[in-house]
C-alpha cells in the first residue's frame, strides 16, 4: 500500500514535473527575445556617458516547486554521487526566469540597460528531513533609464 | 563601446539524458548495493546470533513469559496439554539438541488462522488454526513445522538478522537525509531480506515432512491446510514480496513428497479440541 502511494506519487511528480519543466522552458525562450533589448551586465559601472540618467533598482524573484520524482532522484543521486541533473534544470529555469522578471521590470520603467546584475539562491521550506522545498532566485540590478525633462 | 547579451546557449545547464534513465541507472545501483550489503549483515548476523546457546535463549524467553502470566480457562489448558502431547510426540523425529524444549502455547482467537515459533523453544498455536484442519496429521504438519523453526534456531536468527539489516539501512538512509532515500532503500532492503526468510519457511516445510513421515509413516492429510489457505487468501502478492513461498509451490512440494509413500488412514481430531 505504502509502496503504491510512493509509486502514484512518482507518477504524478514525473509527468507534471515534466510537462511544467517543458512549458516553462519553452516560455522562457519566447520571452528571452521579447526582452532582448533590455541588456543585462555584471559590469559595475556603465560605460561614461553625457546623456542625463537616473540609477533605478529593478529586481525580478522567482519560486519554483521542486516535484516528487525530482526529489527522489536527486535523494538517489546523494547516496551514489555525481551531476543531479534533475536539480540543474531546475536552478537553470528559476535564473533565467528571475533575470527575464527583472528585465520586464526595467522595461517597464524604460530602461535598456542594467548594470551591476546580481543573484540570490535560496532554498525555501525545506521539511524535516528535506523532504519538500521549493528554490527562490532573486535578481537584482541598476538600471540606466533616461532622466526626464527637468 | 559595443554592449550586447547574447542569447542563452542551450545544453550546457540541461543534459539531454532522459531522466527516467538516469533514474533507472541510480534504481539499480542502490538496489544492487542494498541486497550485497543485506545478503551480507544477514549472514553474519545470523551466524553471530546462532552463537547464543540455547540456554541462554531459554532464560530470556522465560523471563518474559513470567513478566506476563496467562489466565487459561480448564478448557483451553486441556486443550494447551493435547497440543503439548502431540509436539512431545512429533519431537524425538526430530533430533532437537539437547537443551531444546518445545513448549506449547494455545491462544483462544478464532479470527486467527496461524500459529509460530518464538525465541526459547516456545511455539503459539491459534484456536482459528485448529478450526481450519480436519485431522490431526494436518495439524502435526504445522506444529513439526514449527518445531523445526526452533530447531534450526529460526526466531533468534531472525532476531539477528532483523536488528542488524535496520541498522544498516537506517545508516545509509540516514546518511542521505532524505526520507525518499530511506523509503527506497528501505523496501529494496526488505524485498532481499524476505528471500532469507522463504528460504527459511522451506527448509522447515521439508523438516517438517521428514518428521511427519517418521511418526505416520504417510504424508495423507498434510496438505489440507494449505488447501483450505488456498481457498481463502486471494492472490494479491507475488512470492518475491512475501514472507512465505507460494502456498500453491508448498503443496506441490508436500505432494511430491508423498508421491513414494504409501497411503495411510488419516487420524481424527478429537471432537471437544474444536
Amino acid at each position: 500500500m505504502e509502496f503504491l502511494v510512493f509509486l502514484s506519487l512518482l507518477t504524478i511528480g514525473y509527468l507534471f514535473g515534466r510537462m511544467a519543466e517543458q512549458r516553462h522552458f519553452a516560455s522562457i525562450r519566447e520571452r528571452e527575445t521579447e526582452y532582448r533589448d533590455v541588456l543585462a551586465f555584471s559590469a559595475r559601472f556603465p560605460p561614461p556617458t553625457t546623456d542625463r540618467i537616473d540609477a533605478v533598482l529593478v529586481d525580478g524573484n522567482v519560486v519554483v516547486a521542486v516535484d516528487y520524482f525530482k526529489m527522489t532522484a536527486a535523494a538517489l543521486r546523494n547516496l551514489l554521487g555525481g551531476r543531479v541533473t534533475s536539480f540543474e534544470t531546475l536552478i537553470e529555469r528559476a535564473r533565467r526566469e528571475a533575470i527575464l522578471r527583472m528585465k520586464a521590470n526595467a522595461q517597464a520603467q524604460g530602461a535598456t540597460q542594467i548594470f551591476n546584475v546580481k543573484l540570490e539562491t535560496s532554498s525555501i521550506g525545506q521539511g524535516a528531513s528535506g523532504q519538500s522545498f521549493s528554490v527562490e532566485v532573486y535578481a537584482y540590478g541598476t538600471a540606466l533609464v533616461p532622466a526626464k525633462a527637468a | 563601446m559595443e554592449y550586447e547579451n547574447r542569447p542563452v546557449p542551450e545544453g550546457i545547464n540541461v543534459s539531454d539524458e532522459h531522466p527516467l534513465v538516469d533514474f533507472a541507472w541510480m534504481l539499480a545501483t542502490v538496489a544492487v548495493l542494498v541486497t550485497v550489503l543485506v545478503i551480507a549483515l544477514s549472514l553474519s548476523a545470523g551466524w553471530l546470533a546462532r552463537q547464543v546457546p540455547m540456554a541462554q535463549e531459554n532464560s530470556w524467553a522465560q523471563t518474559y513469559i513470567e513478566a506476563q502470566p496467562r489466565e487459561l480457562s480448564d478448557e483451553a489448558l486441556r486443550k494447551q496439554r493435547w497440543l503439548q502431547t502431540l509436539a512431545d510426540q512429533l519431537s524425538p523425529a526430530m533430533a532437537l539438541e539437547p537443551d531444546m524444549t518445545i513448549r506449547v502455547h494455545y491462544v483462544e482467537d478464532d479470527s486467527v488462522i496461524n500459529a509460530f515459533a518464538t525465541l526459547g523453544g516456545n511455539v503459539v498455536i491459534y484456536s482459528g488454526l485448529i478450526q481450519a484442519v480436519d485431522s490431526e496429521n494436518a495439524l502435526a504438519m504445522v506444529m513439526a513445522h514449527e518445531i523445526a523453526h526452533i530447531k534450526h534456531r529460526d526466531p533468534i536468527t531472525a532476531l539477528g538478522r532483523g536488528v542488524a539489516v535496520a541498522l544498516g539501512l537506517s545508516a545509509i538512509g540516514g546518511a542521505s537525509d532524505s526520507a525518499m532515500a530511506q523509503q527506497i532503500v528501505g523496501n529494496v532492503g526488505m524485498l532481499s531480506g524476505l528471500t532469507f526468510s522463504r528460504s527459511q519457511e522451506h527448509a522447515a516445510d521439508k523438516q517438517a515432512i521428514d518428521a511427519l513421515l517418521a511418526h505416520y509413516g504417510h504424508l495423507n492429510g498434510a496438505a489440507t491446510l494449505f488447501q483450505e489457505l488456498q481457498k481463502m487468501e486471494p492472490r494479491l502478492m507475488p512470492e518475491f514480496m512475501a514472507t512465505h513461498p507460494l502456498t500453491e509451490k508448498r503443496i506441490a512440494r508436500l505432494t511430491q513428497a508423498a508421491s513414494g509413500h504409501p497411503a495411510g488412514e488419516t487420524t481424527p481430531l478429537p471432537a471437544w479440541l474444536k
